[in-house]
């Protein structure tokens, strides 16, 4: 295992070079990544960047989980609708 | 009665007629909220209006709005909220300023809000926001919600897919008794043409209608940011867009920029939007799109963080002197138009709509429709 | 951004063949990819470390031509970046994510090698979290080499489950059961077809082989009739054919009822020169005929796209003889794999299903459109129903939506998918941060 991590609702997530944040959090055991911004739960599913059901939040937009590499350091936060309108 | 055109006029024309009791066939190219009035924004406003005619009627149709929302008729479809017309420079302010003071003028609730209160009410707005005037007791709808609730209260069976090819008239009259259709003859004791661009062709108005185009987006949802906007956002710009300050000219350029956005229900945005002359289809581009969205942006940064989920557009119909064509059409007894609102059609169709069915029924309209005249494009009269 | 002759959507077998063969004609090719790696379904890339998935020796010798096409000709495909569609000015709207944002490409003309969408058919619980797509938990494994922690069911029809089912087991996580509509054994007749393709045949021997002495049940004739959550795990409801109901407790749902064209919000195949660029679709995003089908097609659609632009002359028998012969192959499958009995109409589920995953519209908010005097067309079904309008665009409803309203108001036409889906860009959504940065075009 890496030592590269990012941050999960605060909790640091360990993920391998060029694995998806889709893969890394369900690697993580974790079935839902959380609301999204209608408050349904959101979810791997077609694992092609085609259902829109794995939404999750980096750098404050709406990314498909199942497309985007997993950073080192990164934040990812759920789809709920919280980010920061300053 | 027979209706042709199943757009928020069409619809509600028979909708009105069908309770008073009249029997009433409602005839369609496509299908229901197929054209304009299914690619529109919403907006059941007098904000925007130029003072006169339009402001006056676009009072009254937000009036007829409240009080079909309050029969229960158009419960759940119909939301009353205020359009904020916003300034970000000096000229922008300038013409706010004008333009606040004429719907003021002529009865409408519109307040100048300062800085500190503009940001408590929308703290979704930027702070380069630096005039703001309250247009009150505005509203939303969807104009194909509104034209499927009221085909189903009336209990209507709209007429899908029937072309309707040529007026039938009494030879020696000059009288119109039916119309002849792509499924065959329709006899009619009166017709109502409310078919958009397509009344022109059957009403011989080639050079009275034209096809301006509207582009308009929609966002995905974003709820916080939504809740920090009270109401549609309009920059001052659009005012001048669409001419509809005082002294201000229609738009000469093939293409207009006007901003509204306005925070839907469901958390979304719609933003919009163009004012295109001459585009021969409903569609898209990135340069308008982008365009568009600087400007929104401008207004309410947070955007930038939220996806864009459609863009749409929609082809209105808009006469060459500015204002709808509404009535009996001269020399053609047993004939009605009722076409023309350019993009004011979901706020005056159901208004416009009654009108015309009261036309009918031999009663008083109950609104002053002369502006509307179709006599005005009578052959020797100049435009009004 | 200098525009190329031609751009390839998807990096794909059809997509790279496409992008090889037109480059090594001495057009300037632009190809891009809307994931981190090349590859596509079958040739899916793993990550850094990862020993790539098994696909047997002529697939590993397929790969690596086309990998050294690509060294050959210089092509560096631009990863991680979107089409978003063709707009109504004539620009390919490309999204770059690595540098957020959209360009405008005029490219004279473009082949769209998008690949396949899985087909899922809507049940009660197919939304939940924990169900999947088979090609889904097959991304997951080739891309990282892991498998989720469980016991899985694999449920739908078509032979990807009984591959799906063969590799789980060669890593020796046996799905507990395969759940088949179809009952393949019955279709002899339709069968034999195969014996004129071997290397299906030779396949499927394979994974039937590996099931079978893991004892993996493969039950055919069945449907999955419901998935209801129990605790973490869940239970699912099966129906065999004589109607018999039996219920399994699992972790994990695969669904998979075929595979077509992921066509969605693409622009029409456009031959027309001097009417916007020249548009030519390839690969399973025109007619799905399996992984080596794309690479003839897309060999055939860079040459159409060539011919079309330069008047290059077409080599196209050959191809066409080669498409042909896979054309016949799926053919056959699809019998092999036909229902073995009426699947269950949509609009007589359960009215609580959901049939729009974005929105959460269900089958009893279906019906309620046509209980009036009046019967929707497509898009009012749309439009005041609120289906194919989320995010997913109706990528996932909008076929289900359509063939339900066929049947509810069967008085009216039959609405299609694309009245529901519409035709307009974008394609996906897009962050307004980077579409705004598309700037006022010169006048061209």
């Amino acid at each position: 295992m890496t030592a590269s991590t990012f941050l999960f609702r605060g909790a640091a997530v360990p993920f391998r070079p060029g694995e998806t944040i889709a893969a890394a959090l369900t690697a993580a055991g974790l079935r839902t990544f959380g609301l999204d911004p209608a408050g349904r739960e959101t979810r791997y599913f077609c694992g092609i960047g085609a259902c829109q059901a794995c939404l999750v939040r980096v750098d404050g937009v709406l990314v498909e989980a199942c497309l985007t590499p997993a950073r080192a350091d990164g934040r990812v936060e759920p789809a709920e609708d919280r980010h920061d309108r300053s | 009665m027979v209706i042709v055109g199943a757009g928020i006029v069409g619809v509600s024309t028979a909708y009105f007629l069908k309770r008073a009791g009249v029997s009433v066939r409602l005839v369609e190219a496509r299908a229901p909220a197929a054209a304009a009035t299914g690619a529109a924004d919403g907006a059941v406003s007098v904000a925007s209006k130029r003072p006169g005619p339009m402001m006056a009627t676009a009072t009254a149709g937000i009036r007829l709005y409240r009080e079909l929302t309050a029969e229960g008729v158009l419960d759940g479809l119909f939301f009353t909220r205020s359009t904020f017309l916003v300034a970000v420079d000096d000229a922008e302010a300038e013409v706010l300023a004008t333009h606040a003071a004429a719907l003021a003028a002529s009865g409408v609730s519109v307040e100048r809000l300062t800085n500190e209160r503009l940001r408590a009410l929308a703290p979704s707005l930027s702070a380069d926001v630096r005039a703001a005037a309250e247009v009150r007791e505005e509203g939303h709808a969807i104009g194909y919600e509104i034209v499927r609730r009221l085909i189903a209260r009336a209990g209507l069976a709209v007429e899908r897919g029937v072309r309707v090819d040529a007026l039938v008239a009494d030879p020696r009259t000059g009288r119109v008794t039916g119309l002849d259709t792509g499924a065959g003859r329709i006899e009619a004791e009166a017709v109502v043409i409310a078919a958009g661009g397509g009344s022109a062709d059957l009403l011989g108005l080639s050079g009275v209608l034209r096809a301006r185009r509207g582009q308009l987006l929609v966002t995905e949802r974003a709820p916080a940011l939504n809740a920090g906007l009270p109401g549609a956002i309009m920059s001052a710009r659009y005012l001048l867009s669409k001419a509809s300050a005082p002294g201000a000219a229609p738009a000469a350029s093939a293409r207009g920029y006007g901003l509204v956005i306005d925070p839907l229900r469901t958390g979304q945005f719609l933003v919009g939007g163009t004012r295109e002359n001459d585009a021969a289809r409903p569609d898209t581009d990135a340069e308008a799109v982008a365009h568009i969205l600087r400007d929104a942006l401008r207004l309410v940064p947070g955007l930038a963080s939220v996806r864009l989920l459609r863009t749409f557009a929609g082809l209105r119909t808009a006469v060459v002197d500015g204002l709808p064509l509404v009535g009996a059409v001269p020399g053609r007894a047993g004939l009605h138009v009722a076409t023309g609102f350019e993009g004011d059609g979901i706020c005056l169709g159901p208004l416009m709509g009654r009108s015309i069915a009261r036309l009918l029924l031999g009663e008083d309209p109950g609104v002053d429709l002369a502006p509307f005249d179709p006599a005005r494009f009578r052959e020797g009269r100049a435009a009004a | 951004m200098t525009d190329p002759d031609l751009l390839v959507i998807g990096g794909g077998p059809a997509g790279i063949a496409a992008a090889v063969r037109a480059a090594d004609a001495g057009a300037s090719v632009m190809l891009v990819e809307m994931r981190p790696a090349l590859g596509g379904a079958f040739h899916r890339r793993p990550i850094e470390g990862v020993e790539p998935w098994p696909i047997g020796r002529e697939g590993e010798r397929r790969w690596a031509r086309l990998d050294e096409g690509l060294v050959r000709t210089g092509i560096v495909p631009r990863l991680r970046t979107a089409f978003l569609g063709l707009d109504g000015a004539g620009a390919a709207l490309l999204e770059d994510r690595v540098a957020g944002r959209v360009e405008a490409c005029h490219p004279r003309a473009i082949i769209l090698a998008t690949g396949a969408l899985e087909s899922v058919r809507p049940r009660p619980g197919w939304h939940r979290p924990g169900v999947v797509t088979a090609g889904g938990l097959q991304v997951m494994m080739k891309e990282t080499g892991r498998i989720p922690e469980g016991r899985i069911l694999l449920a739908g029809s078509g032979p990807l489950l009984i591959a799906l089912a063969g590799q789980l087991t060669a890593r020796g996580r046996p799905p507990v059961a395969v759940v088949e509509a179809a009952d393949p054994f019955t279709e002899m007749v339709a069968g034999l077809g195969l014996l004129a393709h071997p290397r299906h045949l030779a396949e499927a021997a394979v994974h039937l082989g590996r099931l079978a002495l893991a004892r993996v049940p493969w039950r055919r004739a069945t449907v999955l009739e419901a998935i209801t959550p129990k605790g973490d795990a869940f239970e699912v409801r099966l129906r065999d054919r004589r109607g018999r109901r039996t219920t399994l407790e699992v972790d994990h749902v695969a669904l998979h009822d075929g595979i077509r064209p992921n066509d969605h919000g693409l622009p029409a195949a456009n031959e027309t020169p001097g009417a916007g660029p020249i548009v030519v679709s390839a690969g399973d995003g025109r007619e799905v005929l399996g992984v080596v089908a794309a690479e003839i097609d897309g060999e055939r659609a860079a040459d159409r796209a060539l011919a079309l632009i330069d008047g290059r002359p077409e080599a196209t028998r050959d191809h066409l003889r080669r498409l042909a012969r896979e054309r016949h192959a799926q053919a056959v499958l699809a019998r092999v794999f036909a229902p073995a009995r009426p699947l269950d109409p949509l609009e007589t589920l359960p009215d609580d299903t959901v049939l729009c995953r974005c929105e959460g519209r269900t089958v009893g908010d279906l019906k309620v459109l046509f209980t009036g005097a009046d019967t929707p067309a497509g898009r009012e079904i749309k439009l005041t129903g609120r289906f194919a309008m989320g995010l997913c665009q109706g990528r996932f409803c909008a076929h289900w939506v359509a063939e339900a309203s066929a049947r509810l108001g069967p008085d009216a036409p039959a609405p299609r998918p694309r009245d529901l889906t519409g035709d307009r860009w974008p394609a996906r959504p897009v962050p307004i941060a980077a579409l705004a940065a598309v700037p006022d075009a010169p006048k061209r």
